[in-house]
This record gives structure tokens, sequence and C-alpha cells, in this order.
């Protein structure tokens, strides 16, 4: 009876040893360690040869067949089915020799050899059966391997893989911070050509409107010297007819003599309007003659303003405004040419009175007309700006605002080229002009000035 | 007293003969014209000494320039004054007319007042 305890103690001792590569739960453990203490105990039962032998024989097969029925049943040793019944027949033939020796030993006797012959079957099944067991954990083994080796090969290309996602994804957001720089370079780019297209435009321009102010100019000259003239002759003419005596004839000819009195007043008023336009356009063209001194900004933008105000009130259509001055103190002298200085402060008060005009022309009876003047100091540069509360400066046209003979100025008033002679005065000391505007509610123009210009 | 005024412009005769209407009729003054510098030459050349006191001449002319003619009239008849009349009142113009011995510089358009008090100073100055 030893054999089949110590078959049950070999299986429990294989389970055992091969649950390190596979992971058994650990119900199973418990019962191999259980099983093999039972056989041990068999085992020592069996050399001892202690009573009653029968039952202890009984228990042999029992623990044999419990051990073959959990392998079989125990779907985490299923793999193990060959081993399981490779000691099936021995067990069978055991089994068979301890049930005729213990019903009928006479009977035994007489089956004795043949039951060893089977027990030699058995044996040579079970040898079989054992190589045949042996195969297949090799090819279990070699799969397990194998798949082992694939889910290593997969997770490393999985680990690739993310590894290129990553960089795939740095690349992408290299590449696309490098189209938004470039989008960035082009639209500088493409704003910088048109300023530039402006540039030249306006240096052609300017060589243009040079030539022809010239041209223009003496036979403006011409007409107003004429007209003029004509006006003090007129004027001697009215003094002499007191002397002929009064007849219908005389009556018709003072008549005229109004009306060509009226028409040279005419000539002489559009003619002198053309001759501003023209010292403008010169003014305009004409390289910078006065030098760059230090200038006090605030006295100047003190006194201009003041005489952009006073000269509004002279004219006809005066408007009430507020002028507030927020000037920096502290501000140091700046190097300017004041001359060319002072008339960007008075065409841009100037500017401001014109649009505010319109505005309260527009019948807003809570609309106050108010202009404020600031003055800041930045460090390296110094900031002026006069912003207005008038109607504003449309979008569209904010951009066009700064190009000769732009007007937005109804009829006679404007020559424009207020802005665009201030904006060449600004660009002539280095510094920038920006316009702010919001319709409706404000225009502020901003000059940046740098502080030294060496 | 003898007045030339140089201009390329006709009409510049009828103006300023107009202008100086009075003091033509009261014989202060006789005015004379030439449209190039070439005629002001010949003009100034065609009496020996010209009765000429004073030349008022534009710049900007075909030809001979109005600086031209000045240094001309300048090194051949020292005594009489010359008095340029531009369109063109740039510094460069100015200096180089003052340097060359001009007397004044009125820029164009031109003030007839200014003008007539300058001819006057002349006249009492005689
Ligand atoms: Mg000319």
């Amino acid at each position: 009876m030893i054999l089949i305890n110590l078959i049950s103690l070999s299986l429990l001792y294989y389970l055992k040893k091969s649950s390190g590569a596979q992971e058994f739960p650990e119900r199973l453990h418990r019962y191999f360690k259980y099983g093999m203490i039972a056989a041990g105990v068999l085992i020592a039962l069996g050399i001892s040869n202690a009573p009653p032998e029968i039952l202890f024989e009984l228990l042999s097969f029992v623990l044999v067949g419990a051990v073959i029925y959990l392998m079989l049943n125990t779907p985490e040793l299923v793999y193990l089915k060959t081993l399981a019944i490779t000691p099936l027949p021995i067990v069978g033939v055991k089994l068979l020799e301890y049930l005729v020796r213990t019903i009928s030993p006479a009977i035994f006797e007489i089956v004795e050899n043949y039951l060893d012959a089977a027990g030699v079957f058995a044996f040579i099944w079970a040898v079989t059966m054992w190589l045949n067991h042996r195969k297949q954990m090799k090819e279990i083994e070699i799969e397990r391997i194998i798949t082992k080796e694939q889910e290593r090969q997969l997770r490393q290309t999985e680990e690739q893989k993310s590894q290129l996602e990553l960089l795939v994804a740095e690349r992408t957001s290299e590449i696309l911070s490098q189209k938004e720089e470039l989008q960035h370079a082009l639209d500088h780019l493409r704003a910088t050509q048109e300023q530039l297209i402006q540039q030249e435009k306006l240096a052609s321009l300017g060589q243009l409107t040079a030539g022809i102010a010239h041209e223009i100019k003496n036979p403006l000259n011409f007409v107003n010297n004429f007209s003029e003239l004509s006006a003090d002759f007129l004027h001697e003419i009215s003094e002499e007819m007191p002397k002929i005596p009064d007849s219908p004839e005389k009556e018709n000819i003072l008549d005229l003599l109004e009306n060509i009195k009226s028409n040279l007043a005419k000539i002489r008023h559009h003619g002198s309007r053309a001759d501003s336009i023209v010292r403008s356009m010169l003014m305009h063209s004409r390289g910078g003659t006065g030098t760059m001194d230090p200038t006090d900004l605030n006295a100047l933008i003190r006194e201009y303003s003041n005489l952009a105000f006073h000269g509004m009130r002279a004219n006809p259509n005066p408007i009430n405004v507020d002028i507030q001055l927020s000037l920096d103190e502290n501000l140091p002298k700046i190097k300017l040419n004041s001359e060319d200085f002072s008339r960007v402060i008075l065409n841009l008060v100037k500017n401001a009175f014109d649009a505010m005009r319109e505005k309260l022309s527009a019948k807003n009876p809570e609309y106050k007309a108010k202009v404020e003047i600031r003055t800041r100091d930045l460090g390296d540069k110094v900031l002026i700006e006069v912003e207005d509360n008038g109607p504003g400066v449309p979008d569209q046209i904010r951009d066009k605002l700064l190009m000769p003979f732009f007007t937005t100025k109804k009829g006679t008033e404007g020559t424009g080229l207020g802005l665009s002679i201030t904006h060449d005065i600004i660009k002539s000391h280095e510094g920038t002009l920006e316009i702010k505007s919001e319709e409706g509610k404000f225009t502020c123009f901003s000059i940046l000035l740098p502080k030294s210009t060496e | 007293m003898k007045i030339l005024f140089v201009d390329d412009e006709r009409d510049v005769e009828d103006l300023f003969r107009q202008k100086f209407r009075k003091e033509i009729k009261s014989g202060h003054l006789e005015l004379a014209f030439a449209f190039s510098g070439q005629e002001a030459l010949d003009l100034l050349n065609s009496e020996d000494p010209p009765k000429f006191v004073y030349v008022f001449s534009d710049i900007n002319m075909p030809g001979m320039s109005g600086l031209e003619l000045l240094e001309e009239i300048k090194s051949r008849f020292p005594a009489i004054q010359v008095s340029m009349i531009s369109a063109y009142g740039d510094q460069e113009n100015y200096d180089k007319a003052m340097s060359s011995g001009a007397k004044g510089f009125f820029t164009k358009p031109v003030d007839f007042e200014k003008l007539k008090l300058e001819i006057a100073a002349l006249t009492s100055g005689k």
C-alpha cells in the first residue's frame, strides 16, 4: 500500500512545486498540505503494519482518488490532466488487487499472476503517460515562454508607441508654435510692407506736392494780387463816383460795381484758401530747417493750446470747450524743433475743436465739449496725449486719417493736410503717433517721443 | 528814378505798373521790365552808365537764373542795388543771394507795402 501513498505524495509534491511558476489559489495550497500530511501518516502506518490494515489501505485509495479527482475537476489544474491519469491504471490494478484480496483470498491466489501482469502494463502505461506529460509540460513551457516573449514585445512596442506618440505630440506642438511664430512674422511683415508702401507713396507724393505747390503758387499769386489790386481800384472808383451827376446809368454802374466788388472778395477769399493749402503743402514737404533744442514741453503745450483756443474763439463758429491740462511737472526738457512741434499741438487741438463742433451742431443738449492734454514721463520716452470727447473716428477711416488731403471736414474748412503734417513732424522727431478712438465717445492722439535724439 | 523788374512771368509788368500807378503818374518812379536775365543785362548795357538805380529780380527763371544775374550785375555795375523776389523763400536761396551782395530778399506773394517802403527809402536817401 505504500506505493499508492507514494503516488499521492509525489502527485501532491509535484503540484505544490509547480505552483511556483503558476500561482494557485490559497485553497489549493491548503489541500496539497493536508494531502501530503495524510499521505505521510498513511505511509508511516503502512510501514508499521499497524491495524486495522484494511481501513488504512482503503483510506490510501480514497486519498489518491481524491487527489486525482481534484486534479481532473479543478479549472486551475486542468493542464495537468495527463499527469492525473498517469497513475490511474496502477491505482486501478492495486485497487482490484486489494478488493480481491479482501473479499476472497482464494480467488486472489488464482488471479495474482494476472494482476501482476496488469501491474506491469499499468506501470508501462504510467511511464508512457509520464513521458507524455513531460512532453506536454515542455510544450506548455515553450508556449508560455513564447507568450511571455510576445507579451514583452507587445509591451515594448506599446512603450515605444507611447514614446513615439509623446514625441509626435511634442513635435506637433513645436511645429504649431513655430507656425504661430511664422504667422506672426508674416503678419508683421505684411504690416511693415503696407507701411512701406504707404511711406513710399507719401514720399513721392511729398515730392510731387512740392513741385505742384511751386507751380501753382505763381499763378495763384497773380490771382490774389490782381484781385486785390482791382478791389483797390474799385475803392478809388467809388471815391470818384459822387463827383458824377446822378442818372439812371450811374445807378446801374454803381449796382454793377457793387457786384464786381463782391465777386472780387470771393476771388480773394478762395484765392487765399488755395494759398493756405499751397503753403501747407510746401511746409509739408520742406526739410526741417529749425534746430532741435531742449524745450520745456509743458510750457509749449500751455502756450499753444491756449493759442489754439483763442484762435478758435476769434474765428467764425466758436464753441465752448473745457480744456484740461494734466501735465507731468517732473518732465525734463526735451530736444525739440519747437517751431515745428508747436504746429503739432496747434493742429491736434484745432482738430479736436473741429471734431467737437460737429458733435455740438448735432444738437445734443447734454454734451459738453472737453479736451484733455496729458504729458507723462515714461523713462526713455515721453508720452503726449490729446483726447477729445467728440464724435470719434470710425474704424474704416482711422488709417486714412494721416494721409495728405484726406479730410472729413465739410466744404471749405480744412486743407486735409493738418494731421498729415503733424505726423510728418512727429516722425522727424523720431516719435510715433497713434490714434485711439471709440465712435461717439472719444478720440485720443498719443504721441511717443524719445527723450534724447542724439 | 529808374527801377528794373526782372521776371519770366509777363503779367508781372501789369501788376507792378498798376500797383505803382500813382508813383508812375506823379513821375516819382520810372519802371522797366525784362523777362529774362539776358534781357536785363542787355537793357543795362544799352546805356552807359545805366540810369537804373535798383533791380528787383526773380530767382527761378529759364536760362540765366536770378542769382546768376545778381552776380553779373554786381560785378559789372556795383553801384546798382539788387534785391531778389522769389517764391522759394528757403534758407539756401536766401544765404546765396545775401552772400552775393543782394540788398534784400522778398518772398512771393510780394508784400507791396514792404516793397513800397524799400523804394521810398531809396528815394529819400537820394
Ligand atoms: Mg519765375
